[in-house]
């Protein structure tokens, strides 16, 4: 199984990376997102602040220095949804030009070709996070790392990088082995990637939202990966309760990970099973 | 090798795309599905290689049954669909290699085997290009090996050469020749090419309209129509022949334009030296003889009432037609 899903997600890297196309645009679109609408969008600007500090909003922005440092979580989930949500198309045409129909004649489990398309998602997704936080670095007034933010620190944001991008991954890659064609793979991810990213946390905290939004909102991955990284962003030691919150946030991508990854591979059995 | 028992495929649409077919393959022939586009071939093949499920009847391939073992046969087999499946991106070795993982043969054996499935099909100059840098029939030539590179026992071929031009064709047919005679491969082909049938088949077995209406090898199904024609032109013969050949024993039918007569008999080689002699002992000398033996086409003819090309142009526009030409205009 998983030698066979290693081979099917290599040869979808080998064309990648020969053309890495998808890694330049992928880091403009993080671009765009801190430099247009953290500047556009910048609470900052309504209060006049002119150093661009949050002010009194600071404690409601988990006591974030300036928006863009809010942002860029937000912006490493964005990326991670609009990434993998195209990425799956590889599949899409591997079932249009035959390939996927010819690869159940080998003796592989079905399951492989369902993992094969999980394990290229992700890699190609973990290239856009680092790119991101350095862009998000070196803007002008944007990301300011909490004092004393380490290694350990770092190694957390890309760990819940990581789990993010396989949430994201499960879920697209299984939407994307079972739609016919392109328009309808289009139209599926059109429609799913706003919900994600509008009852998020990627653009403003939790606090903001209405009553009725909030619950969606707590449980939307996206929301739980942002707050845990500005967790590790702006905090250099954790207090017992920022602890809690940063456990709670990964076992809830741990579950829905998980979730999403069983709805695959029943989505991918379906899609591939002889008729 | 194959032995396919009342095999039917319903889809949705509850018409009976194949409706209970039955034969058998030994091992190390050369067996063709012929007939029109839509005949019902493309699903047999699909059944028999696990792509399809069975809707009713028994197939086993290699001895394990599709339906109930269909991880024991896709060990077995080697599948080259019609559609061209390589990837693009790739570079040949790189999708034997992909399939030789796939496949888990290890690498230093694959990489050995690579080169020589590559040599045998002459890509050894092109296998570290990309294989949208191959030509039609240089594709069609590494998918072939691509399905080769686990070492199967059979080898199924779905319209091997269609949308080829002659000389591509005729090579892929050495292959194919090749690989049977020399390695001992079982293949199982559909075409709907009465040449291709003809030319490399032990057996062949007509099919149309989702049966198989005749099947036996090729010689033996042309023979049997007993439909060779000879046609002899004679110089000025005065007298009229016909009574005296259609005395000749077999010939069944004899009709006569000026000097030239046409007899239709059974086995025209086996009859010839004795009709020269016959005419010729009569003081008639022979100006111009020639004879044809009949085709597959008149096979096909013969079984299903109408000719290949009419059942090809008239009701035969199902799911082969259209992803044939789909492929040939993109």
């Amino acid at each position: 199984m998983i030698a066979e899903s290693l081979a099917l997600g290599g040869r979808a890297l080998t064309k990648w990376v020969r053309n890495p196309f998808a890694v330049v645009v992928t880091s403009i679109q993080a671009l765009f997102w801190l430099a247009l609408f953290g500047n556009s969008f910048n609470p900052a600007n309504a209060l006049a602040s002119p150093s661009g500090s949050l002010g009194p909003l600071q404690q409601a922005f988990g006591g974030a220095p300036n928006y863009i440092t809010f942002l860029t979580p937000g912006v490493i989930g964005l990326v991670a949804l609009t990434g993998m949500s195209f990425m799956g198309v590889d599949l899409v045409f591997d079932r249009i030009n035959g390939y996927l129909d010819i690869l159940r004649a080998f003796p592989i489990p079905r399951t492989s070709i369902y993992f094969g398309g999980v394990i290229q998602n992700i890699a190609k997704g973990m290239v856009a996070a680092p790119i991101t936080f350095a862009l998000a670095l070196v803007i002008p007034n944007g990301l300011r790392l909490g004092s004393g933010f380490g290694v350990l620190n770092l190694l957390g944001v890309f760990g819940i990088v990581a789990l993010l991008t396989a949430v994201f991954a499960t879920f697209f890659t299984g939407i994307a082995i079972s739609v016919k064609s392109t328009d309808s793979f289009f139209a599926a991810i059109n429609f799913l990637t706003f919900p994600f990213m509008f009852t998020s946390s990627a653009f403003f905290p939790l606090s903001f939202f209405p009553a009725w939004l909030k619950p969606v909102a707590q449980a939307n991955p996206i929301t739980l990966a942002s707050d845990a990284m500005r967790l590790l962003i702006l905090n250099s030691s954790l207090n017992a309760s920022q602890v809690q919150a940063l456990a709670g946030d990964v076992a809830g991508l741990a579950v829905i990970g998980a979730v999403f990854a069983a709805l695959g591979i029943t989505m991918a059995g379906n899609a591939l099973k002889a008729r | 090798m194959i032995e396919v028992e009342g095999l039917t495929k319903t889809f949705s649409s509850s018409t009976k795309v194949v409706a209970g077919v039955s034969f058998s393959v030994n091992e190390g022939d050369i067996f063709s599905l012929l007939g029109p586009n839509g005949a019902g071939k493309t699903t047999t093949i699909r059944m028999l290689t696990t792509l399809v499920s069975i809707t009713a009847g028994r197939a086993l391939v290699g001895s394990y049954d599709v339906s109930k073992d269909p991880g024991s046969v896709r060990n077995l087999i080697g599948v080259v669909p019609q559609e061209v499946t390589l990837d693009n991106e790739l570079k040949g070795m790189e999708n034997l290699q992909l399939a030789a993982k796939l496949h888990h043969v290890p690498k230093a054996v694959a990489d050995e085997r690579a080169r020589e499935l590559l040599r045998l099909v002459d890509l050894s100059e092109s296998m570290n290009n990309r294989a949208s840098t191959y030509s039609g029939g240089m594709k069609r030539r590494l998918q072939l090996v691509t399905a080769l590179i686990h070492e199967p026992r059979i080898l199924f071929l779905d319209e091997p050469t269609v949308g080829l031009d002659i000389q591509t064709r005729t090579r892929i047919w050495d292959y194919i020749r090749q690989l049977n005679r020399e390695r001992g491969l079982t293949i199982f082909m559909t075409t709907h090419y009465l040449e291709e049938a003809d030319q490399l088949s032990d057996v062949v077995a007509i099919m149309d309209h989702g049966a198989i209406k005749v099947s036996g090898p090729p010689r033996e199904l042309k023979d049997s129509l007993q439909g060779d024609v000879l046609t002899i032109s004679v110089e000025d013969g005065g007298e009229d022949l016909a009574g005296f050949l259609r005395s000749i024993p077999n010939v069944s039918e004899v009709t006569r334009a000026d000097h030239s007569y046409r007899l239709k008999l059974p086995r025209v080689e086996s009859a010839l030296p004795e009709i020269i002699t016959e005419v010729a002992l009569k003081g008639f000398r022979i100006a111009e003889t020639s004879f044809s033996k009949p085709s597959l086409d008149q096979v096909f003819l013969e079984v299903t009432g109408r000719s290949m090309r009419d059942a090809e142009e008239g009701g035969g526009a199902h799911d082969g037609y259209a992803s044939v030409h789909a492929r040939e205009t993109r």
